[in-house]
């Protein structure tokens, strides 16, 4: 009963064919995460050792499946009465094919060896600090050097090199930006390493994952990096550092479902001054979706944001709120102030004396943010306003509570009798969206 | 087909020779029947995997979708993990390790029946208790890797994580009692004649394996004790906050971890040794060599662990050492694969399924091999771990691989264990629709994840370009599901109506081949006298075995017969003329006498439930942890200590029985 195994031969032909193509098409915008975007130099040494790899691999594969089938279609059996000769051995083969893949693997070897020690030497000294801490399930993300203090989003300057140094408060986590460079874990009780220079990134916005299974939600702890220019570094960093924009109270609340960070123009390099942070955020009330504002530094613009890096998480089955609520951000401010709903137990706002928590994510510039919820919302009234009223509906395992008066608390497995109701959640979000 | 028209034939219920009741399954020391229960029972929980691999699929099918919950899909790809390996592949293994061994060897029984069919219920109790925690809504959810602190009592209060640490602890204790019994019996009891180097490939492989799960299995069970330790009593090894480290959980579980990739992949090799010759008709190439490559792999597996754990900042002199030893791996990997091949170079191939299983390993297991390569290198690899290229890579090894082999071998020894064949035409619907399945669903992770798709992700965001190649390993799944459900219908319908094997259905050359199909409860009748690697060979055609070393130096010293004085001159005969040979060459073959074991005078030991109740009493010992979490200390208190009891009496029972009766 021969079979024939041309299914298997064609599948030998088509895998090359498609590896080739695969690897035309990997850098293109379709692939926004592949590994072989060469904007580092540590992705290019990676891309280096890809290269030997795939066409040693490809070529191995190739001549053991060829090998095979040729041997499986000319040794089929055509007559029953067949006797092969029985060759129990050839000692010549048999070393050439010990030899000559220990010669394969040497070529590979060498520069693996090479590339190991030249990733993992020490960064240059003058090198962007940030260090990186994982949380279940968040990043925070800290700029010693300026003393920033931000969560779940990264700004790093084109052409310097970053050394990140990597520690984690709970369990393990591994800090990943495919398009920048390889994987890093978090390590409880260790400080980890990692630093490469994104000199060819452009201006842009890469997507980051948590590598390493840390427990419920490890799918939802993602994170952002915008590569900017130095410039326009120096203006979001120096703004960041500042205490909370909002200091004096507002009369006018930001317009539901304004997109954050909305102000009037993007001067993308204007410095932003300390001085300015006096000036209340009378700009809010306009509709315009912009971007940045000199008063509170650079902000990566919302509309030249891709795609791929603006999350498409659905909100969950059930979970309403009231869209065309106004809020107040002084009254939110006050709430936040009296304690109501707990948020200073595990927030920081720098410049609001009563909020002092360091658990959660630091939200001092909370509005300059594109995302929320460790990159898992986009961050506008919609889902801001919701995650208040029930993070842990909108987050498998947040720990941070369910808020919202008459919600369900899926881990408590209660319905909450008291709690924010969707009025209070308005003037907190319109708080909040003032913290630019 | 090449099937022996003169064998009778044997009903599968009558097989062995005894009794069919419920009880005598329960009591059974037949190393053939405790075989056939490890094969069912794994072949149960191998479906149960499926189906979990089959929701995880289902979810992860298109971006954000939520057909289970997050908690829910982390307890699937820990049990779909944890299932595969000890509850499926491990026990599949075993299933020939048992049935195979004593026969090739040439023995009536393993060295310690009763202590095989204690293996065989912990495994059962092991397996059942794990999936117990599904019951009640906790199924581990730490991943199979069980990675500290994760898993330590802070991060994971639940039940989860017990039900794991016990389950695997049970499971460790039939691993190792099963090892050391095949070590016993390989050393010592193979027929007269049978030195190491005439033992049969599967043999060979099963006899390296059982090394590995005697070095490998102490190892996990120091790490889950401590992680025991630190649950239920307290103490500090890998709790963060004391300070602990927890890379020494790491380090641990991978010098487990990685020798357990080989415990699951050999004993696939050992069976492709076995298919590849019978339908090439030429001996396997280079035996030395393949013998000295398994155990040189299992050696070298031994000194690759951390290449697990190129991410956690090891160092540059760790890493590069690391990276040369898994490079060094490869190369009696590498030489397997092209004596496979010159096996059936110049041969004379019959496509059987069990053919075509054995070469979708060569093939498959290839590709699990250049991308294992691909990730030896630590740079290279900081971009692949914990993506879905990590992914496709063990399964081309593990489904590639393992299952493709267990496939194979059960084909090709399903007329040895029934007695029946399976149908031809259904298994080779089945094999095109796994092959293609499993390509379909394996392939495309290579590319999502070096397109950086995470793993154990229980969902995705949309225009990461990751959807399509989702989209095609889910299809996949469904056509591989399938294919295993052409094999579940193939393996029940020919039970029953499958065609009659006799003794030698394929022209195989080993031992198990020359006696009935099913055997009977003693084996062989006449212990055989073993003269080369091919006894069948020697007798059916012992002009074409002349080649194979046939030392008779040491066989006369042993008074051993030597098959080739004996048939000088029987060239060419695969068909029907064996009996005849057989009969000349000293009763090689065997046929059915109809007779009990009692009535040949063979003495055999005893059927015995004690096994089942020492290990059922180890089973509520262990269950008896659980309540220490509740909060119920006088509970757990009563049900550990008469767990241990039952246990230990028991125990005290079966030392005092003798194995046979007096003879």
């Amino acid at each position: 009963m021969p079979v024939t195994s041309r299914p298997r031969r064609r599948l030998a032909a088509a895998l090359p064919a498609l590896l080739a193509l695969f690897l035309a098409a990997c850098s293109t915008a379709a692939y926004p995460n592949s590994i072989f975007t060469r904007h580092t130099e540590f992705n290019r040494e990676v891309g280096v050792l890809f290269q030997i790899m795939i066409w040693l691999g490809t070529f191995v594969f190739v001549f053991v499946e060829a090998l095979l089938l040729y041997a499986l279609w000319r040794f089929r059996r055509k007559s029953d009465d067949e006797r092969p000769e029985h060759v129990h051995g050839n000692t010549t083969l048999e070393i050439l094919w010990t030899a000559i893949p220990a010669v394969i693997l040497a070529v590979i070897a060498v520069p693996t060896v090479r590339t190991i020690v030249t990733t993992q030497a020490a960064a240059k000294a003058d090198a962007l600090q940030v260090q990186v801490i994982g949380h279940q399930w968040w990043w925070e993300f800290k700029y010693p050097q300026y003393g920033v203090t931000t969560a779940n989003e990264l700004y790093l300057p084109i052409g310097r090199t970053v050394n990140f140094s990597l520690k984690t408060i709970d369990v393990l986590h591994s800090f990943w930006i495919p398009q920048l460079g390889g994987k890093r874990d978090l390590i409880s009780n260790h400080e980890n390493f990692l630093w490469f220079t994104p000199d060819s990134a452009g201006v842009g916005a890469w997507n980051g994952f948590c590598g390493e299974y840390c427990g419920t939600s490890h799918t939802n702890m993602r994170f952002r990096t915008f590569t900017v220019t130095a410039a326009d570094f120096e203006s979001w960093a120096k703004h960041q550092a500042s205490s909370a924009v909002f200091a004096a109270p507002t009369t006018a609340a930001p317009t539901p479902g304004a997109v954050v960070g909305s102000a009037t123009s993007a001067p993308a390099a204007a410095p932003a001054t300390l001085a300015s942070v006096s000036v209340p955020p009378a700009s809010a009330t306009t509709d315009a979706p912009s971007t940045a504002v000199g008063s509170t530094g650079y902000v990566f613009p919302q509309d030249k944001i891709p795609a791929h890096a603006v999350p498409g998480t659905p909100i969950p089955a059930g979970l309403a709120y009231n869209e065309s609520l106004r809020g107040d951000a002084d009254r939110g401010r006050q709430l936040l102030t009296a304690g109501q709903g707990g948020c200073l137990g595990c927030h920081m706002i720098k410049g609001n004396p009563s909020m002092l928590g360091v658990v959660g994510p630091n939200l001092t510039h909370v509005a300059s943010r594109a995302t929320i919820a460790a990159g898992l919302f986009p961050n506008d009234t919609r889902h801001l306003a919701r995650w208040i009223k029930n993070a842990r509906a909108m987050k498998p395992g947040v720990t941070m509570p369910t808020l919202g008066r008459g919600e369900y608390d899926p881990v408590m497995k209660a319905t909450l009798p008291q709690g924010l109701t969707d009025e209070q959640i308005a003037d907190i979000v319109a708080y909040l969206q003032a913290l630019k | 087909m090449a099937t022996t028209a003169t064998a009778p034939a044997f009903a599968p219920t009558e097989s062995y020779g005894g009794e069919s009741g419920l009880w005598s399954w329960l009591t059974t020391v037949d190393h053939k029947r405790i075989g056939t229960l490890y094969l069912f029972t794994s072949l149960f929980f191998f479906l149960v995997g499926g189906l979990e691999a089959g929701v995880i699929r289902a979810q992860l099918a298109g971006p954000n979708q939520h057909l289970v919950s997050a908690e829910t899909y982390n307890q699937l790809f820990t049990m779909h993990g944890t299932t595969m390996i000890f509850l499926a592949v491990m026990p599949l293994s075993a299933a020939f390790f048992n049935f195979l061994i004593p026969l090739q060897i040439g023995a009536r029984d393993v060295a310690f029946p009763r202590l095989n069919a204690f293996s065989y219920w912990v495994f059962l109790f092991g397996g059942l208790f794990m999936n117990a925690s599904w019951l009640i809504g906790a199924a581990p959810n730490g991943g199979w890797f069980g990675y500290a602190p994760l898993t330590t009592l802070p991060y994971s209060p639940g039940l989860n994580i017990d039900f794991w640490v016990i389950g695997l602890q049970i499971l460790g204790v039939s691993s190792l009692a099963a090892a050391f019994n095949f070590i016993t019996t390989i050393i010592n009891m193979r027929a007269p004649g049978m030195n190491l180097m005439r033992m049969p490939m599967f043999t060979w492989n099963a006899f390296v394996v059982q090394f590995l799960l005697v070095l490998a299995f102490p190892v996990i069970t120091i790490a889950l004790v401590f992680l025991q330790f630190d649950r239920f009593f307290g103490t500090n090894f890998y709790t963060v906050a004391a300070g602990a480290d927890p890379l020494l959980w790491q380090h641990l579980f991978w010098i487990f971890g990685h020798p357990e990739v080989y415990i699951l992949i050999l004993p696939a090799f050992g069976l492709v040794s076995e298919i590849l010759p019978t339908f090439s008709r030429k001996p396997i190439f280079g035996y030395p060599v393949m013998v000295y490559a398994t155990s040189l792999i299992a050696f070298l597996g031994f000194g690759v662990w951390a290449h697990h754990m190129f991410a956690v900042g090891m160092g540059p002199i760790a890493d590069s050492v690391f990276s040369l030893t898994t490079m060094l791996i490869a190369i009696p990997t590498g030489v397997k694969i092209f004596n496979w091949i010159f096996t059936m170079w110049g041969g004379s191939i019959r496509f059987t399924t069990a053919m075509k299983y054995a070469i979708a390993l060569v093939g498959l297991f290839t590709i699990g091999g250049i991308s294992g390569v691909m990730h030896s290198s630590p740079p290279a690899d900081l971009q692949q771990t914990d993506t879905y290229f990590i992914v496709a890579h063990f399964h081309y090894v593990l489904f590639g691989g393992s299952m493709m082999g267990i496939f194979g071998g059960i084909y090709y020894y399903y007329p040895k264990i029934t007695g029946r064949l399976m149908s031809e035409s259904l298994g080779s619907v089945n094999f095109w629709l796994t092959f293609v399945g499993m390509n379909l669903t394996f392939f495309p992770m290579h590319f999502s994840g070096l397109l950086g798709m995470p793993r154990r992700v229980y969902t995705y965001d949309a225009g990461q370009g990751w959807d399509t190649f989702n989209m095609m390993s889910t299809v996949g799944t469904g056509v591989l599901m399938l294919g295993v459900l052409v094999f579940v219908i193939n393996f029940l319908k020919s039970y029953r109506d499958g065609e009659v094997a006799g003794n030698d259905p394929w022209g195989a050359p080993s031992l198990e081949w020359s006696i009935p199909s099913p055997p009977p409860e003693y084996n062989f009748a006449r212990i055989p006298h073993v003269t080369s690697r091919y006894p069948l060979w020697d007798l059916k055609s012992p002009g074409l075995s002349a080649e194979v070393p046939h030392s008779e130096h040491g066989d006369r010293r042993i008074d051993v017969d030597v098959a080739r004085t004996h048939v000088a001159n029987g060239h060419g005969a695969w068909g029907g003329s064996e009996p005849k040979q057989a009969a000349e060459a000293g009763a090689h073959i065997e046929h059915s006498t109809g007779k009990t074991a009692l009535e040949l005078g063979i003495p055999m030991p005893n059927p015995t439930i004690k096994p089942l109740i020492c290990a059922l009493g180890m089973l509520v010992m262990f269950s008896g942890l659980l309540f220490i979490h509740k909060d119920r200390m006088p509970l757990a208190l009563a049900t550990i200590i008469g767990g241990a009891l039952l246990m230990v009496v028991s125990l005290y029972a079966w030392v005092l029985t003798p194995l046979e009766d007096p003879h």
